[in-house]
């Protein structure tokens, strides 16, 4: 059996540090803090579970859950992130695939991604060169429609249960949850952030309550961190890969400068 | 909230897609309008582009983002928003 070695979460970018100095500092120290601690696990995958900012999955065709499952990417380049390539696991990917049809989760299969900043840049800071093979897992709360967060919930006890049961035994897996927390992104509250929703989710996931956050669905998430808000997603994979361990938190800052709440959590398996 | 309907959204996702198609919007948005089927009260709102416009007329957060850089004159966007995370980690300039 393989094991998930650590499994972390994070908002997935930063913005200018001018308008908020030291608050953008002291982010900046606890992303790099989770990045050390990524790397200190000397994983052989990371599972980045993350989301699309309509660049690769649009409005077109709208699917709740997708993995890239090429052997290389190319990140989009948005935001001015370098566009230097970096190693997937086509069989990794597909081994998950196959055991999620198996469990009841039809995962759909993406050869095509340029990742944009959502995946690319927490990629760029935890697994500088590209050196580690990684599994871009895409939560698509883009969607009208969304994911309800038990689903959310639920696949990553798959994750969990195929690294255990399906990867061989020296194998090591950390999974990072990448977004939020709490915006409203060109929504009429823009600028608002919702600490105490920032701090119930870090505080629950930390204590080992993670699963308490299924009984909300999507649509009070949205009410309660906006649209955006709902990459808390990602944070409640993570959580579920390991989901009776306790964690810490590394970072949080309310930013209405950077129009979000940041945040960043360790947790240990 | 309202949401825009479909065919506003296959416009700017288009357009994201394809700077020639967007270089010919910035020109001239009268003829991928007709092309779209976008209605008049929605053709105002893009003319205008402002953020209350776009939220007015109900556009997805991203696509309000994608369109907003779209009608943003080239090279009038500055180093970046990550550019000194990206020298820290000396990936920039």
């Amino acid at each position: 059996m393989g094991t998930i070695a650590g499994a972390f979460a994070m908002s997935h970018v930063v913005f200018e540090p001018e308008k908020c100095p030291d608050k953008a500092a002291r982010v900046w120290a606890g992303m790099r803090e989770i990045a050390r601690r990524i790397q200190a696990l000397e994983p052989d995958l990371l599972v980045i579970a993350t989301n699309d900012h309509l660049n690769n999955f649009t409005l077109a065709l709208q699917a709740p859950f997708i993995v890239g499952v090429a052997d290389e990417y190319t990140p989009l380049g948005d935001m001015g992130i370098p566009r230097t390539p970096f190693r997937g696991s086509r069989e990794f990917a597909d081994g998950f695939v196959r055991f999620a049809a198996g469990a009841g989760f039809d995962v759909a299969r993406a050869e095509e991604i340029a990742p944009d900043h959502g995946f690319a840049f927490p990629n760029l800071l935890v697994n500088p060169g590209g050196r580690i093979p990684v599994l871009p897992f895409y939560i698509n709360v883009a969607n009208d429609i969304p994911p309800a967060p038990a689903r959310v919930w639920s696949l990553g006890g798959v994750m969990r249960d195929f690294v255990a049961r399906e990867r061989a035994v020296a194998e090591r897996v950390v999974v990072l949850g990448a977004g939020g927390l709490s915006h409203w992104l060109c929504e009429p509250e823009q600028g608002r952030v919702n600490e105490a929703f920032d701090r119930m989710v870090i505080g629950k996931i930390a204590s080992g309550r993670a699963r308490e956050l299924t009984s909300l669905t999507s649509e009070e998430i949205r009410r309660d961190a906006g649209r955006s808000g709902l990459e808390v997603m990602h944070w409640i994979f993570a959580a579920a890969t390991v989901p009776r361990a306790r964690g810490e938190e590394i970072f949080y800052e309310p930013m209405p400068e950077w129009i979000t709440g940041m945040g960043g959590i360790a947790l240990t398996p | 909230m309202s949401v825009a309907p479909y065919r506003v959204h296959r416009l700017i996702q288009d357009l994201n897609r394809d700077p020639t198609l967007a270089t010919t919007f910035v020109r001239d948005p009268e003829p991928l309008f007709q092309q779209y089927g976008i209605a008049e009260n929605e053709q105002q709102l893009l003319r205008e582009g402002t953020p209350r416009a776009l939220m007015t007329l109900g556009v997805h957060p991203n696509l309000q983002m994608k369109f907003l850089r779209i009608r943003r004159a080239p090279g009038s966007g500055g180093p970046g928003p990550l550019a000194s995370y990206l020298r820290d980690l000396q990936l920039g300039p």
